[in-house]
């Protein structure tokens, strides 16, 4: 079928612009980077601690309405559900603690500290109760996060991610030797980086799901190093006296067309969930498509480039035994 | 590679078949089938069935510091029963976790008596609950020439933790489900978290309020005397008393030391009365009707103050000897608020109280609109990837569609053996595995594409292409595994889901795409004898 119009076989010279992409991807990080300590991002609940909850919007039930006639300094905003309808989604962190009555007047100041998250919490959902004449099952969505929870969250999603980057570490250069160890993880970083960067420019929300988003990330720029990997050392196996620039530009390119489908379908299946998914899994999907893209950019470009500074060969051997090896640039 | 025997053939369907009754249930109503099939679909999350998400947790220190105020009674009761010679006065002072205890009388010669006390305090010190090793509940020791430092090891301080843990998880329990009908989860995380998972349309609001009460009833007589009561109300309260107060009694001053407390009650229950409002009903056991039926004979005229957290709930007075050890107490409560009430009465008392420390509440209604929204994605990816995969590889790529389909109901086939829960993020786990499950497929397919292209034949091309696609395709594959695993240890709830899913997909990814394609592969090219592969 169609793949037969794909070249047979590609000759993109990729390795000549080696230092051009690793450049532009040293700039993304730096950006992302950048943007992230002076944008910051767009924390969710789940790290930032707070409430969220969301109502449907009717004719009383409106973003103006809830804005004049709950107090508290809430932050109240209009959004879509996956079936089109309107929503009214409220956030806020904790609101001014004279509304909060004598109980809680009465607690000690570590307590206060404690419980204030969750003590707003009940203050707004009874309040917009009493004002809109809501019933529970009308409140659509209700999440409150300590600020205990949350700390605990973000530390371990950090913690999740460490993990897995000295895990795929391992894993490769147990597979195949530190210089692909380094450059994989490289690339890990760079995608990672580069998708937080996204999230701090787009101002998508950052969450639970985004951890997850990450991690999948993770994954897929490694099995896209690892399947690049795979052909430089077939490769060298088969043709030692070979250059290493060459070595490894042949393997991208018989690799190439592999990892334009891969990437075509799991970036069409993800795009599915971004379209139909639901506001949910919107900000989520958005991210694992743009890691997908520069995960699949930074497998050649990151990835390759940094095992070429490194050494290709498996097994290190005497530098005059591959005669075709480049200097260290 | 290419051999398929009949035994690898029938294994190979078996699992499949296997799948697709595992499944069913997912897609058809499965209630009037045979009784042999299963009838259980996949478990829901609480974000897509709705439903309330609670997170609470016990504080250490109020447990510790529990615990060291029975001690501290123990030890006043173990002392006081020495004689009046005794030169051992000592008064425990509780600080959090620790407690001080100063020995305020010395000997002839000014010594305090120390190393007495350490020796006598050490006979009551009971040994950790459930440990093994012979460790002490408490680490005491000599703090100061007249003072001694009560504290607890960290070993015993877990003991404790895990018994309040059990304990609060079984009043919790007894709370929120009384009658032990309602599908309700507990799971302990942690040394000293409980999360609770309510699926439906409970009122978070009301849960909190049922778990927020420490439970501790009382029934203690009452002093009448308007002056005492006022003078109380001045800051002079009666040795012996406590003021207390009562939405409907007003404030009241009762006895310090009840005559009855909660451990004393069998039942409760909400009831009603003549007048049919709502009230409690509660059966004392054996000891406690005997204590009350003793408290009625001999205090007849007076109040007798029933008190739930030090709030009178109400306070008849008494007429004559109540015997049997049945009791109400009426009000003017709702029936919702008995309901409550005569459960937290009939759990008991928490070992200390419960801190809320994350919530989440997803309405059904929204979570309806989750899955159908989900339902949509995962068809509408499922159908690209297909198209995109025929029109790349034609006969070759249908085959990868119908491993892919395969795929998807084995997914559904081992959340239902694990009893795994499907939640929206692992919904779109298995969209994502739909687009990357068709890899290990691409990855063959280039290879036979290469080896036909340097010129070798059909059967050797295909022969050579899974063989070198083999290893790449498991190391693509492991790497992904790493991070799902990862993803499951630290994650909770919906995020667990996706992980699960990602996991799952990952496994059968590589048995639906790479034995079950090459045997629908191996199948066409001996019934057909093409030249090559269209790939």
């Amino acid at each position: 079928m169609l793949i037969k119009y794909w070249p047979k076989e590609t000759k993109i010279p990729f390795m000549r612009y080696r230092y051009v992409g690793v450049v532009l991807s040293l700039i993304m990080m730096v950006g992302s980077i950048y943007l992230v300590m002076t944008r910051g991002l767009n924390l969710g609940v789940d790290f930032a601690g707070g409430s969220v909850i969301e109502l449907r919007q009717t004719d009383t039930v409106t973003v103006a309405n809830v804005r004049s006639q709950i107090p508290g300094g809430l932050t109240v905003n209009s959004a879509t559900d996956a079936n089109g309808a309107e929503l009214v989604v409220i956030r806020f962190g904790e609101v001014d603690a004279s509304l909060l009555g004598p109980e809680f007047a009465a607690l000690t100041e570590e307590e206060k500290a404690d419980r204030a998250s969750a003590a707003s919490n009940t203050f707004v959902v009874n309040t917009i109760k009493q004002e809109f004449n809501l019933q529970d099952e009308d409140i659509l969505r209700n999440d409150s996060v300590g600020p205990k929870v949350s700390g605990e969250l973000f530390r371990e999603g950090l913690i999740a991610l460490g993990v897995a980057t000295l895990m795929m570490f391992l894993y490769i250069a147990f597979r195949y030797s530190w210089a692909y160890a380094v450059g994989g993880i490289a690339a890990l970083i760079h995608d990672a980086i580069g998708t937080i960067g996204l999230f701090s420019l787009l101002q998508i929300q950052f969450d639970l799901t985004t951890i997850a988003a990450l991690l999948t990330i993770i994954g897929y720029s490694v099995n896209d190093s690892v399947v690049v990997f795979d052909r430089i050392r077939e490769i060298r196996r088969k043709y030692k006296q070979m250059p290493a620039t060459e070595v490894i530009d042949i393997a991208t390119n018989q690799t190439l067309s592999r990892t334009f489908l891969t990437g075509g379908t799991t970036i069409i299946a993800v795009l599915a969930i971004v379209i139909f998914g639901g506001p949910v899994l919107q900000g989520m999907s958005v991210a694992m498509i743009w890691g997908i893209v520069i995960g699949t950019y930074s497998s050649i470009y990151f990835a390759a480039a940094i095992v070429l500074m490194l050494g290709v060969d498996i097994n290190r051997k005497p530098v005059e035994d591959t005669p075709g090896f480049e200097a260290m640039p | 590679m290419l051999q398929f025997p009949a035994w690898k053939v029938l294994l190979v369907l078996a699992v499949l078949i296997w799948g697709v009754v595992m499944a069913l249930p997912n897609a058809v109503n499965m209630s009037n089938a045979p009784g042999f099939l299963p009838k259980q679909s996949v478990n829901l999350g609480l974000d897509l069935r709705g439903g309330v998400y609670l997170e609470m947790e016990i504080p250490a220190t109020e447990v510790i510091s529990s615990r060291l105020e029975v001690f501290a009674r123990d030890v006043r009761s173990a002392f006081a029963r020495t004689s009046d010679r005794d030169p051992i006065f000592f008064q425990p002072e509780l600080r959090g976790r620790t407690m001080l205890i100063k020995l305020s009388r010395p000997d002839e010669n000014g010594n305090f008596p120390v190393e007495e006390a350490l020796r006598r305090l050490d006979r009551i010190n009971s040994p950790i609950e459930g440990g093994l090793g012979g460790g002490k509940t408490f680490e005491i020791s000599r703090a100061g020439p007249d003072s001694i430092l009560v504290g607890v090891s960290s070993a015993s301080e877990a003991a404790m933790l895990q018994d309040a843990l059990n304990k609060t998880m079984t009043i919790v329990r007894r709370r929120v489900d009384p009658d032990g009908v309602a599908e309700i989860s507990l799971t302990p995380s942690g040394n000293n978290r409980i999360v609770l998972e309510a699926p439906g349309e409970p009122d978070p609001q009301r849960l909190k309020d049922l778990l927020s009460r420490d439970g501790r009833m009382t029934f203690n007589l009452v002093e009448t005397s308007p002056a005492e009561i006022a003078s109380a109300q001045a800051g002079i309260v009666k040795p012996g008393f406590r003021l207390l107060e009562g939405p409907e009694t007003g404030p009241l001053l009762v006895r310090e030391i009840p005559e009855v407390v909660g451990s004393d009650i069998a039942t409760a229950s909400q009831g009603n009365d003549e007048a049919n409002r709502p009230q409690i009903n509660f059966r004392l056991n054996a000891n406690g009707a005997r204590k009350f039926y003793e408290t009625t004979r001999n205090n007849s005229g007076k109040l007798f103050a029933i008190v739930l957290d030090d709030v009178i709930m109400s306070a008849p007075r008494i007429n004559e000897p109540i015997p049997g050890g049945n009791v109400r107490i009426t009000g003017t409560f709702t029936m919702e608020e008995a309901q409550d009430l005569a459960a937290i009465i009939a759990a008991g008392e928490m070992p200390a109280k419960v801190q809320f420390l994350d919530q989440r509440v997803v309405s059904s209604t929204l979570g309806e609109d989750s899955i159908e929204s989900g339902f949509r994605a995962a068809i509408v990816g499922l159908s690209l990837v297909a198209v995109f995969m025929i029109l790349a590889y034609g006969l070759q790529g249908m085959f990868a569609v119908i491993s892919l389909v395969a795929n998807v109901i084995l997914i559904f086939a081992s959340l239902s053996l694990l009893g795994a829960t499907l939640t929206l993020p692992g919904i779109a786990g298995i969209i994502l595995t739909i687009g990357m499950a068709v890899d290990a497929n691409v990855l063959v397919f280039e290879r036979v594409r290469e080896e036909q292209n340097n010129g070798r034949s059909l059967w050797t091309a295909v022969q050579a292409g899974y063989e070198r696609a083999l290893i790449t395709i498991l190391d693509a594959n492991i790497t992904t595994l790493f991070a799902a695993v990862i993803l499951y240890s630290m994650g909770s709830g919906p995020v667990k889901g996706f992980a699960v899913t990602l996991a799952l997909g990952i496994v059968t990814s590589v048995f639906t795409a790479f034995v079950f394609t090459r045997m629908l592969t191996v199948f066409w090219m001996k019934t057909f004898k093409p030249k090559r592969l269209a790939v």
